[in-house]
């Protein structure tokens, strides 16, 4: 019979379809599924390395009563409320200014501003270190052009080590996010900037009335790319402060304490996968929220 | 043509055969160690493994070198898992970290007290690896500290070496007020991310974060309040250059920028890297706090060989560390002159190289000082917490240079050390 016949060839390519994908899909149960389920269930245990006993949720009660995880937390946070819009900010900035035709060597600043995010985490950290010591680059060239009268204690006072936590980040992946704007912009019908202007609309409302909203899209993705960046931060701060998060515990992110609690500290395992659960907890409601503020009206 | 190609065949196999012969003879009694200091712990593993081998040539070695922090992290990643096969036969743990490991991971490393004698070693050092009685390390090196002071910059200033004897850290701060007045020198480089300076005064006054059954001591510990108070007030007398990590402070000294370094006698190798500065310095006992049981002899970090119970080698590992380690006096001369390590067997004290003067340092017998301050060492429990403890202290350091009172800050260090020690 037809239906019987196209019955048997539908289950022939839909086990081969499955056959195909089996291999990745045992790959991911193996090493992304299972991780993930295994680490909710170690949130339950508490103890001393090796020596762990099922402890129910008293591992979320202790989260409640950590005076370090309450200030990784606020660190956290703090860091991307305050970087992630600068940097967003700046890359549109930039983003707009490169795209101008009219603009020489404009390959050389695409390409400058864009190679920090190609240089290792590990390299650009140790260089911002130095260049931001006690006498390092930074405070010599301050001193001597007047800014400042002493030298600022960029890695050893709390306030300044956040600032210079904040100024390699930025450094870092505001180039990256232009790129994606630049890529967006070049999809922006010209006429419509043409239009704009024999109107006599002044550049910056071109830019906040069409640019932004044009790009809306871009700008939500990478938001998310970044506040997710920015959560999970950890190369930056473990090698600016030697894996410490100082002073004073300043620059101490959630993903450093996660480390600290498994490596440096008598290893809390169960302790540390509820932490990396606060992680995914955050991650999942921010991006529900910038979905949810961006969504589409009409 | 065929004759030949299947001689080559045969050759090649030959040589197949014999090496994979010659790599499981070799396989059989080869010992792995861990470590992390290719210029001091590294070098002198390598030489009493020479010196192992010259009796025992059945016996190899494999010394694997990297960095401590990546030691560590290995070793625990290891130890939780399971996998056995990734562990090394022969590890070096610091003696902060030595009970941590122990308790955490009961079983984990071999048992030698039946088969060493630790009679012979610094008592602190035998206390710290010590858990339910039984000793499970091989003591190494101390961090038996010392008052590390440019005569040259002391001397413009007034004082001379004997001013330098006994002080207290009162007396330390007048005259690092002086230095700076009269040479423009820091008086000490202080790293204010670290706590290392804290440790060395409090167990100096026989004080650590624990008492002595363990339990967490801060806010009644007389010898941390006087420590974080002798911090505050060179915070405050402003008599220290500042340096964030340890790169940054090594270069306060080597730079000559300041004009003493107290730390543990680990240092010296650095110290005396700086051949310009060869005579311009001396060694002195560290100062005395203000408290009942304070000394001038304290230490900071040190470390261990602990082998693992896991190991195929591990009959031969430990007899390896027993014959060098616990026994070779004449070893622990040679890394002494070479590598300025002090080891913590008290025999080796008395050979030829601890009583040599040394020429860098105007000819002071500094290793007699070092190992006749070792002896006085206060032993005290460092429990399994202390990483934890340590990082409190260390959040707080910030405030205490900004004024912030004694008591206040030893209630903000406990209740955060409260959170960590669960």
């Amino acid at each position: 019979m037809a239906a019987g016949k196209t019955g048997g060839l539908k289950r022939y390519y839909d086990l081969n379809g499955w056959l195909f994908v089996a291999p990745s899909l045992l790959l991911i149960a193996i090493f992304l599924v299972y991780p993930i389920l295994r680490s909710l269930y170690l949130s339950f245990f508490a103890g001393k390395g090796m020596m762990m006993k099922f402890a129910g949720f008293g591992n979320v009660v202790r989260l409640w009563n950590d005076p370090v995880f309450l200030q990784a937390l606020t660190n956290t946070v703090t860091f991307f409320i305050i970087q992630v819009p600068i940097m967003i900010t700046l890359a549109l900035m930039l983003a707009a200014v490169l795209n101008n035709d009219k603009l020489k060597f404009i390959g050389f600043f695409r390409t400058a501003i864009f190679l920090p995010c190609v240089a290792s985490l590990v390299a650009y950290s140790v260089l911002f270190k130095s260049m931001f010591s006690v006498d390092g680059v930074v405070n010599s060239a301050l001193l001597a052009i007047g800014l400042i009268s002493t030298p600022i204690g960029w890695l050893t006072e709390p306030f300044w080590a956040k600032v210079l936590v904040i100024l390699a980040i930025t450094w870092r992946w505001t180039g990256y996010n232009m790129i994606f704007y630049l890529a967006a912009l070049q999809n922006v019908d010209k006429s419509i900037y043409e239009a704009a202007r024999i109107d006599g609309v002044p550049a910056w409302a071109r830019f906040v009335y069409i640019t932004v909203p044009m790009l809306k899209p871009v700008i939500l993705f990478t938001t998310i790319i970044s506040t997710i960046g920015t959560i999970q931060l950890f190369d930056e701060v473990y090698n600016l402060t030697e894996g410490r998060g100082g002073p004073a515990n300043a620059t101490l992110t959630l993903s450093l304490y996660i480390y600290n609690l498994t490596f440096r500290f008598m290893p809390s395992f169960g302790y540390a996968a509820t932490i990396s659960y606060v992680i995914v907890l955050m991650v999942a409601l921010l991006s529900f929220l910038q979905f949810y503020a961006a969504r589409d009206r009409s | 043509m065929y004759s030949k190609t299947n001689l080559s065949r045969f050759a090649a196999g030959a040589l197949a055969a014999a090496s994979l012969l010659a790599s499981t003879a070799a396989f059989a009694g080869e010992v792995t160690v861990w470590c992390w200091d290719p210029n001091f712990n590294v070098a002198i593993m390598k030489e009493a493994a020479a010196r192992y081998s010259a009796k025992h040539p059945e016996t190899t070695f494999n010394i694997v070198d990297f960095a401590k922090a990546d030691v560590e992290q290995k070793l625990q990643t290891a130890l939780s898992s399971g996998t056995t096969d990734a562990l090394p036969d022969i590890v070096l743990i610091e003696d902060y970290g030595a009970q941590k490991y122990l308790q955490s991971f009961p079983g984990a490393f071999a048992e030698l007290s039946s088969k060493v004698d630790f009679s012979g070693f610094a008592p602190y050092k035998v206390q710290l690896m010590t858990m339910d009685g039984a000793v499970y390390g091989m003591p190494f090196d101390s961090g038996v500290t010392g008052l590390y002071y440019r005569k040259d910059y002391l001397e413009q200033a007034g004082f001379k070496p004997e001013d330098m004897q006994d002080l207290t850290w009162d007396r330390f701060i007048e005259i690092g007020k002086q230095v700076e007045a009269k040479t423009g020198k820091k008086m000490l480089g202080l790293d204010v991310n670290d706590a290392g300076f804290v440790r060395i005064l409090m167990q100096s006054a026989g004080g650590w974060y624990f008492d002595k059954d363990g339990n967490l001591s801060i806010e009644n510990n007389a010898a941390l309040k006087a420590a974080l108070e002798t911090e505050q007030k060179i915070l405050q007398a402003n008599i220290h250059k500042p340096a964030a990590g340890w790169t940054e402070w090594v270069a306060t000294f080597t730079s000559g920028d300041v004009a003493t370094v107290t730390t543990g006698v680990w240092i010296t190798g650095t110290v005396k890297a700086q051949a310009d500065q060869s005579g311009k310095w001396g060694v002195a006992p560290i100062p005395k706090l203000n408290v009942e049981g304070a000394s001038h002899a304290s230490n900071l970090g040190g470390s261990s060989w602990y082998v693992t119970a896991s190991s195929a080698e591990k009959d031969e590992a430990i007899d390896f560390l027993n014959e060098v380690y616990a026994k070779d006096v004449d070893f622990y001369q040679k890394i002494l002159t070479e590598r300025g390590a002090v080891g913590s067997l008290m025999a080796a004290r008395n050979g030829p190289a601890y009583s040599e003067a040394d020429a860098f340092f105007g000819g002071e017998k500094v290793w007699q000082n070092f190992s006749d301050w070792l002896a006085k060492v206060p032993a005290v429990n460092y429990g399994v917490f202390t990483n934890e403890v340590d990082t409190a202290v260390t959040a707080h350091l910030p405030s205490l240079g900004q004024g912030a009172p004694i008591d206040d800050v030893l209630k903000a260090v406990d209740s955060q050390a409260q959170g960590q020690i669960q």
